[in-house]
């Protein structure tokens, strides 16, 4: 388009020069796309293709515009209207969807109001292929719920085991500390409690350091994980415990998805009941391309990946 | 009072004093001041617990020549023998204490213990061989040796159960490729026996133990003779750990094998475990004149438990130290992420205090008690 088409007046497009471009354009794909269609040769038996299936169309097809969001949280209510045997929570990450922005593992530090150097999520980044070809993955990794967990008989009280729901959980008040469970554990998916604060070294000068006495109020709060209420006070547990992900199971109960699935923004994190043949996860599972991490060590994880 | 003697009172009083801040730290603040965390989530408590219970239960062993086994040149060393299991036994359960979260729960383990968790046998079977350990002492303070034999086989036989427990401890980990395999509940019995005799030649060759001279350099030589022979079998422990993680190259093996070969810490492995825990004791303890000069011989088996103690260290960390996965520290840092670990002071000082500890009542009971004044039997 040159400096002198009518079209254009001062390098801006007018309206009527808009107008035009769209129609002669879209009239031009029109034709384009219906030749392409018109020279699409039958297949060999004569037979009509089977109508696509993929991806989009167990997560949000076209006929079908809700959220998955709406769908899982539909899908909960209705598992929790089973007996707690009877359910299989289970959770499953695309990986082709996560762009690794690490909005899970901040919701889950919030949700649980994690302490520095507890984390139940963090993202792994992994790169690979040699320039220019060359590729990153982001691979969440939360507690993996094993059906066949390492960390349950290391424990010398029993204080970690599967609950009825098959999630793996921690008795905080029980557990004395030892950490046989973090050495168990092939995932590093425990970490310990060693009493921190993110305040406890932010200097004392009262007033003028904005936020700070607020910020240090926040970490004495409690958490409710479990559903039971945790103040961070003294050396009372959660302080002194191996602690984990664990669904967020106070979220559950009360009809909530964990804090990691709601705040995915790709929508690369979903969960449910396995055991419901209808729900999305149970048809996510199926899939060929579902796989487990370190599946080898038979510990017949809960979380399940799309690559 | 030897000279000896009273060098060792002193450090010892001084390590207990450089141990306060470690104790009041762990005690007053918990956790808070230590360097291990979630991922090397074992430190150098956990290693320090591992020499000081192998020292007690080798000590143990040790003790059985004399009080089950009946063997005349071991005759009057059980009873210090007996005597270190005693006062080193404690020193390893003030360790592994520390390193609990919460070590006010410890009760728990007794009363709703988890009989599947091998930390669980263990906190049994070692309170049982205190318990024996106690029994058998009182029992050899009265001199009454026909009653001590059956307490004894019995201790002895847990002396053995809990060295291969605490290898099994970390070998059942399959998480844990260095960790995973027969070769750690095998090996810490042997290497706990060679604790023992090199505390007893420690003990035998700086502070006498016998009144006859030309037994104790009988004794001396016997000693010696043995550690080396355990030294050996330590060695090819080692060849065999480290030769096969090369050879079979896994990744995990590799790594881990690297790490204490090659790593940053590779001086500790081979100057400290090899160099002066083996080459250099066997070399002078194996030279017939090194049994005429017990003191030299008891330097010897210092050197001996110094490479012990590292060898523990060399066992726990690397293996620890091997992320789970390829940028899993990187993921999320914070303090207690890491992979690198050195004990901070406050570890140190609670290990240092220990051993002043341990090493106090060694010498305060062996000072004091009547148990240590009979006059010496003689070998016939």
């Amino acid at each position: 388009m040159s400096e002198h088409d009518p079209a254009t007046r001062n390098g801006a497009m007018t309206r009527r020069g808009f107008i035009k471009g769209a129609l002669g354009g879209g009239a031009l794909t029109a034709i384009t796309a219906y030749e392409v269609f018109a020279i699409q040769p039958e297949p060999a038996t004569g037979e009509k293709l089977p109508p696509p299936t993929g991806p989009t169309s167990t997560l949000s097809s076209a006929d079908d515009q809700t959220d998955v969001l709406e769908r899982m949280r539909v899908e909960l209510l209705r598992a929790l209207d089973k007996p707690r045997a009877d359910r299989r929570w289970v959770m499953v990450i695309d990986l082709r969807k996560c762009v690794g922005c690490h909005a899970c593992t901040i919701a889950c530090v919030s949700e649980n109001k994690l302490p520095p150097g507890v984390v139940y999520r963090p993202v792994i980044e992994e790169e690979f292929g040699t320039y220019p070809n060359v590729g990153r993955r982001f691979i969440p990794r939360p507690c993996m719920q094993c059906d066949n967990p390492p960390c349950v008989p290391v424990c010398p009280v029993s204080a970690t085991y599967k609950n009825e729901d098959g999630v793996v959980v921690v008795d905080y008040p029980e557990c004395i500390g030892c950490r046989a469970c973090l050495t168990a554990c092939p995932y590093s998916a425990r970490t310990a409690d060693f009493g921190l604060t993110y305040t406890q070294d932010a200097p004392l000068a009262a007033g003028l350091i904005a936020g700070r006495d607020a910020g240090a109020a926040y970490e004495k709060a409690s958490n409710f994980e479990y559903g039971t209420e945790w103040p961070r006070e003294g050396h009372e547990s959660p302080i002194g415990n191996a602690r984990k992900c664990h669904f967020c199971l106070h979220r559950i109960t009360a009809g909530e998805l964990p804090a990691c699935v709601t705040t995915c923004i790709g929508r690369a994190t979903l969960f449910g009941d396995a055991n419901d043949p209808t729900s999305l996860v149970a048809g996510l599972i199926a899939r060929p391309n579902v796989t487990r991490l370190k599946q080898e060590l038979g510990t017949e994880p809960r979380v399940y990946y799309l690559t | 009072m030897t000279t000896t003697r009273r060098v060792l009172y002193v450090l010892a009083i001084l390590a207990v004093v450089l141990g306060i801040y470690g104790f009041g730290s762990r005690l007053l603040f918990g956790e808070r001041d230590v360097h291990y965390g979630s991922y090397v989530n074992w430190g150098l408590w956990v290693a320090m617990y591992l020499f000081f219970a192998g020292m007690a239960a080798g000590s143990f062993m040790v003790a059985s020549l004399d009080y089950v086994f009946d063997i005349p040149l071991f005759r009057n060393t059980g009873r210090y023998a007996l005597w270190a299991t005693v006062v080193t036994l404690p020193g390893a359960l003030i360790l592994i204490g520390f390193d609990l979260g919460h070590m006010e729960r410890i009760w728990k383990v007794y009363l709703q213990p988890n009989f599947t968790s091998l930390l669980a046998q263990l906190v049994w079977t070692y309170s049982t061989f205190l318990v024996v350990a106690v029994i058998a002492l009182v029992i050899a303070m009265r001199g009454t040796r026909t009653a001590l034999k059956p307490v004894m086989v019995v201790g002895l036989a847990i002396a053995i159960f809990v060295s291969g427990g605490v290898g099994a401890l970390l070998g059942v980990n399959a998480a844990r490729v260095s960790f995973q395999n027969a070769m750690l509940p095998a090996q810490f019995p042997v290497l706990n026996l060679a604790s023992g005799i090199a505390l007893l030649l420690v003990m035998v060759g700086f502070f006498g133990v016998l009144a006859d001279p030309e037994r104790r350099i009988r004794l001396v030589r016997v000693l010696s003779l043995t550690l080396v022979a355990l030294l050996g079998v330590k060695a090819y422990f080692l060849w065999v750990d480290y030769s096969q993680a090369l050879y079979g190259q896994t990744q995990e093996a590799v790594a881990v094998a690297g790490q204490v070969l090659f790593g940053p810490y590779a001086w500790a492995f081979w100057v400290l475990q090899i160099g002066l825990g083996v080459v250099v004791p066997a070399i002078v303890l194996l030279m017939a004149s090194t049994s005429r000069r017990p003191p030299l011989a008891a330097l010897m088996g210092v050197f001996v438990l110094v490479g012990l103690a590292v060898g523990r260290t060399s066992i726990i960390f690397p293996a620890l130290a091997f992320p789970e996965f390829d940028g899993l520290t990187e993921a999320f840092t914070g303090p207690h992420l890491g992979l690198d670990y050195e004990p901070s002071l406050m570890e140190w000082s609670v290990t240092l205090g220990v051993v002043g500890l341990s090493t106090l009542a060694y010498l305060i009971g062996t000072d004091r008690l009547p148990y240590f004044k009979r006059t010496p039997e003689v070998a016939s």
